[in-house]
């Protein structure tokens, strides 16, 4: 029987806001074209697009750590399909220095294993001046993997993502 | 679209959305009574299909414009409808919902269709302040007296409350984590 995280993650992504977002091509679960199935409970691989840019890809992969969903948010960071591992650093997406996407990106901090925003729990434990700054993004039980999932495409679609 | 199923988006007052299936033969009635949004013989909601963008080409020197998003005819079908290329749906008792954005000590407004996203919202707000390009990427919709940012993908309909077609906003400045 899945474990009550597990069963609450399936409910989200068969949720209208993370149907629909797929539909519209924004994000969904890595398919049967880059791994044979998902990993064990409780990590997930999902896939993100992001706008075009010379020599980048069209879609970034997620590998995300989902225990204790959705009390906990999740953290991970990029995953590369080819050689099933996380994301080689060359090959992570870059922001305009200074901004959003160059920070929640950045892999000069905890060896780029989570995404330095509030929604990554790595992140957020580190720093309780966020929950100060930033409320509107602190993470709680009614926060969704769409939550986590919209984030990551916007900046990904930002003016300030520069590609590779 | 011979047949098939279909997947439909539908949103409601003050509710999250909800997914329903229906086939192109279904009228838009009974795929709402059957996901349990409207009543048998209900009439005094208003039904919009699709997501609403007209604000987006409005003239910049236009003050208090407003969207002209028409409710359907819920006694159509699916197939006349054209809902495969317009899957979400919206039910509703304001058939406009009345916005002001505040930034820099000015107010912009406009009646929007509570089909709306924020994300369109958003872009309409920042064109009006005159923030276009990568600088004005960085502002975002809070609603006014509280710390709340709506995501973008949420629809303006499912914000409002049932007394009232109205809605107001400050335009912030994302903050960049730091630390």
């Amino acid at each position: 029987m899945d474990k009550p995280d597990q069963r609450l993650f399936d409910a989200d992504v068969a949720s209208a806001e993370f149907r629909a977002g797929a539909l519209k091509g924004y994000w969904g679960l890595a398919g049967t074209d880059v791994l044979a199935e998902q990993p064990a409970w409780p990590a997930r691989i999902l896939w993100i697009a992001a706008a075009p840019r010379e020599k980048a890809p069209d879609r970034y992969y997620v590998r995300l750590d989902l225990s204790e969903y959705r009390t906990d948010a999740p953290t991970g960071t990029f995953w590369n399909p080819n050689t099933t591992a996380t994301l080689e650093f060359g090959l992570r997406p870059k922001g305009r220095p200074g901004s959003r996407v160059a920070m929640v990106f950045r892999t000069d901090w905890e060896n780029g294993r989570a995404f330095y925003h509030p929604y990554d729990r790595v992140a957020a434990k580190g720093h309780s001046d966020w929950l100060r700054d930033q409320p509107s993004l602190i993470w709680d039980s009614d926060h969704t993997i769409v939550h986590h999932l919209e984030e990551i495409h916007s900046l990904l679609n930002s003016g300030d993502y520069l590609g590779l | 679209m011979v047949g098939e199923e279909l997947e439909l988006f539908i949103h409601s007052q003050g509710a999250k959305p909800k997914v329903a299936m229906t086939r192109p033969h279904e009228t838009l009635r009974e795929v709402l009574v059957r996901s349990e949004i409207l009543k048998e013989g209900q009439d005094d909601l208003l039904v919009f299909v699709g997501e609403w963008e007209e604000a987006l080409t409005e003239g910049d020197e236009i003050e208090e414009g407003e969207d002209r998003h028409e409710a359907v005819d819920v006694s159509l079908t699916v197939e006349v409808l054209e809902l495969h290329r317009h899957p979400h749906i919206h039910v509703h008792k304001c058939k406009l919902v009345a916005v002001e954005v505040n930034f820099n000590g000015r107010t912009k407004q406009h009646r929007f269709s509570p089909a709306t996203t924020i994300g369109v919202v958003t872009r309409w707000a920042r064109k009006k302040f005159e923030l276009d390009g990568a600088a004005g990427a960085a502002y975002v919709l809070q609603i006014c007296k509280t710390t709340k940012q709506p995501r973008p993908s949420e629809h303006l309909g499912e914000l409002v409350k049932s007394s009232v077609c109205a809605i107001c906003f400050d335009l912030v400045k994302e903050i960049t984590p730091q630390g």
